[in-house]
């Protein structure tokens, strides 16, 4: 394991830098309907990593996740059109209530596993979407609000692909920060918690602490990617942030391989392109194939797509040694 | 020999009724520093309840439990830890998701110092403590001869080969005292061999021990003490050789497996009982 480390550093710098080029190139190409399908692409691509993180590398089954972005949306917007904070101010103070929040729910449900803090965190999704259809002129009500626009940054624009960038930016900030942490003494604990909780405890993992941390975490990524969304069309409104995008989230990180960062891309980019082929021509039936597959996933692999690539890869593997 | 060593553990008084029933009345032990202490007795003697109140931050009906002088009792698990206690599991109990060396590395948990945002940043300090507690597992996986699976998922693992984990684990934690939790319990004779010659192994290092166990013949060989409890009292406290004769010892031992004697006789009796 120690032996090539040098050489597995220099792979890796290579691998980041790569993806970041094209992610970055990539929108300059595209024409504006397809650029924003790109970028909305990427905003679930993030939301499907910082979730991957909570639901499938620290075993949280948070259905908030969805309704953290909207609490980043919304409120970013809402400082800016009607508290006339800076660009900058209001998005910090944005983190700030998202963390805030994060963290008395997350402390809230240290005391609950699995089904109960899936209950929770439902409800708490489903009383924002009570709050933002019911928040009159602050929200907008059931419409959400609309016709506003990014302010100039240092007096540029951001439009167009250029905006497309800053979405780029938060999902590589995302996945670097959660590939860092999942590979030291953090990410462990994290997935001792997820693989069992009495033992983790035995080994010194306080695990409160550690599941507070990481849904807090994971939470103001979210967000932090629902603040990019809100100026994509320059609306934000309350269904976007309910459920059912919750849980389209669940199955993106189910059928792509929960756990893995590389399977939640995966599932994220499947799912979400299946969804913009499918709807136009389908309507809301769609949601009957994405149903179909996470059953599939569930039963013939746990492990979701990522797990049939690496089976496919060892198989491969044994079959040159055999020779 | 025992008196002139540290206590570590004062265990007084220690009590703990189910409803009714008292599992574990008055007990009163020590565990000294640098010893192997075995904690030995029939099936509901009351083995398990005290190695609970040990770990698990159970509450205790009355009593205490004092490491270097400070009440531990009811500490939870992971403070429990943190203060250099670490155990292993009857029933293993290793992260199914996660390669035998990252297992090895979560118990380590509690000798990482550096902080997140240093993790974060990359800070020197931060690579270098996980590079050191990389080489450290691998020694000790090595060290219980698990070498050859270190990438492996512990799902590949026999139930043997799991014990070793666990133990391997354990000690990643750097401990001072380390618990075992009727360690001989489903492994093999050969296993039972390897693993007695392992914590023989931990007690060289200096770490003290304490064994709970019910069979005698893995045990006696073992321990440096042995304390006997029945229907959760304490019935002896000496040296292996004192308690095998001990009529107090053998009483409590006939009903269910023929005496103690059967123990060195090498029948299976105690074994299983």
């Amino acid at each position: 394991m120690m032996a090539g480390m040098t050489g597995l550093v220099s792979q890796s710098w290579f691998r980041w830098v790569a993806a970041t080029a094209f992610l970055c190139v990539f929108p300059f190409l595209l024409q504006p309907y397809e650029l924003d399908l790109y970028r909305k692409l990427l905003f679930w691509v993030a939301l499907a990593v910082s979730y991957n993180f909570l639901f499938g590398i620290t075993g949280q089954m948070a259905l908030s996740h969805f309704a953290f972005a909207g609490i980043g949306g919304y409120t970013v917007v809402i400082l800016l059109t009607q508290v006339d904070l800076g660009l900058g101010l209001a998005i910090l103070a944005a983190l700030l209530l998202a963390a805030v929040l994060a963290f008395i729910v997350s402390f809230a449900a240290t005391r609950l596993e699995g089904f109960y803090l899936a209950l929770a965190t439902l409800a708490f999704a489903q009383l924002l979407t009570v709050v933002l259809d019911e928040g009159g002129t602050l929200t907008g009500g059931t419409g959400g609000l609309t016709s506003y626009s990014l302010p100039a940054v240092f007096g540029a624009k951001i439009e167009g692909p250029w905006y497309a960038l800053v979405m780029v930016a938060v999902f590589l900030a995302t996945l670097a920060i959660l590939v860092r942490i999942d590979g030291s003494w953090f990410g462990r604990a994290c997935r001792a918690i997820r693989d069992n909780t009495e033992a983790a405890a035995a080994m010194g993992v306080d695990v409160a602490r550690i599941k507070i941390i990481a849904f807090t975490l994971t939470s103001v990524m979210a967000a932090a990617a629902g603040m990019v969304y809100a100026f994509f069309d320059n609306t934000v409104n309350p269904p976007v942030f309910g459920l059912e995008n919750a849980f389209l989230l669940l199955f993106m990180v189910i059928v792509g391989g929960s756990g893995s960062h590389a399977g939640a891309i995966i599932g994220a980019v499947l799912l979400k392109m299946t969804q913009d082929i499918l709807e136009p021509i389908v309507g809301h039936y769609h949601a009957l194939g994405f149903g179909v597959l996470v059953v599939a996933a569930i039963l013939f692999q746990p492990k979701g797509l990522i797990g049939t690539w690496d089976n496919l890869r060892a198989r491969m593997k044994r079959g040159k040694g055999a020779k | 020999m025992t008196t002139a060593r540290k206590s570590l553990i004062e265990v007084s008084g220690l009590t703990k009724h189910f409803g009714g029933l008292t599992a574990v009345d008055g007990l009163d032990f020590v565990l000294n520093e640098g010893e192997v202490l075995g904690l030995i007795g029939p099936n509901g003697a009351g083995k398990s309840t005290t190695f609970n109140l040990l770990t698990c931050g159970y509450p205790a009906s009355t009593g205490s439990v004092r490491l270097d002088g400070e009440e531990m009792l009811g500490l939870p698990p992971h403070r429990i830890a943190a203060r250099g206690i670490m155990r292993t599991f009857q029933h293993n109990m290793p992260f199914e998701g996660m390669s035998v060396a990252d297992n090895v590395l979560v118990g380590a948990h509690t000798t990482m110092r550096s902080g997140l945002g240093q993790v974060l940043l990359g800070a020197v300090a931060a690579r270098a403590e996980e590079r050191k507690a990389r080489i450290r597992a691998d020694e000790l996986i090595d060290f219980v001869g698990l070498g050859e699976f270190r990438d492996a998922e512990v799902t590949t693992l026999s139930f043997g080969q799991g014990r070793l984990l666990e133990t391997a684990r354990a000690l990643a934690g750097e401990p001072r005292i380390m618990l075992f939790d009727e360690p001989a319990a489903g492994l093999t004779p050969s296993e039972c061999d390897r693993l007695s010659e392992i914590i023989r192994g931990i007690a060289g290092r200096g770490i003290s021990i304490l064994l709970i166990e019910h069979d005698m013949r893995f045990l006696l060989p073992l321990a440096d003490r042995v304390v006997v409890l029945n229907f959760g009292h304490k019935i002896a406290d000496g040296a292996p050789d004192a308690i095998r004769s001990d009529p107090k010892v053998i009483d409590a031992y006939l009903g269910e497996a023929g005496g103690v004697g059967a123990a060195s006789g090498g029948k299976d009796g105690v074994r299983n009982a």
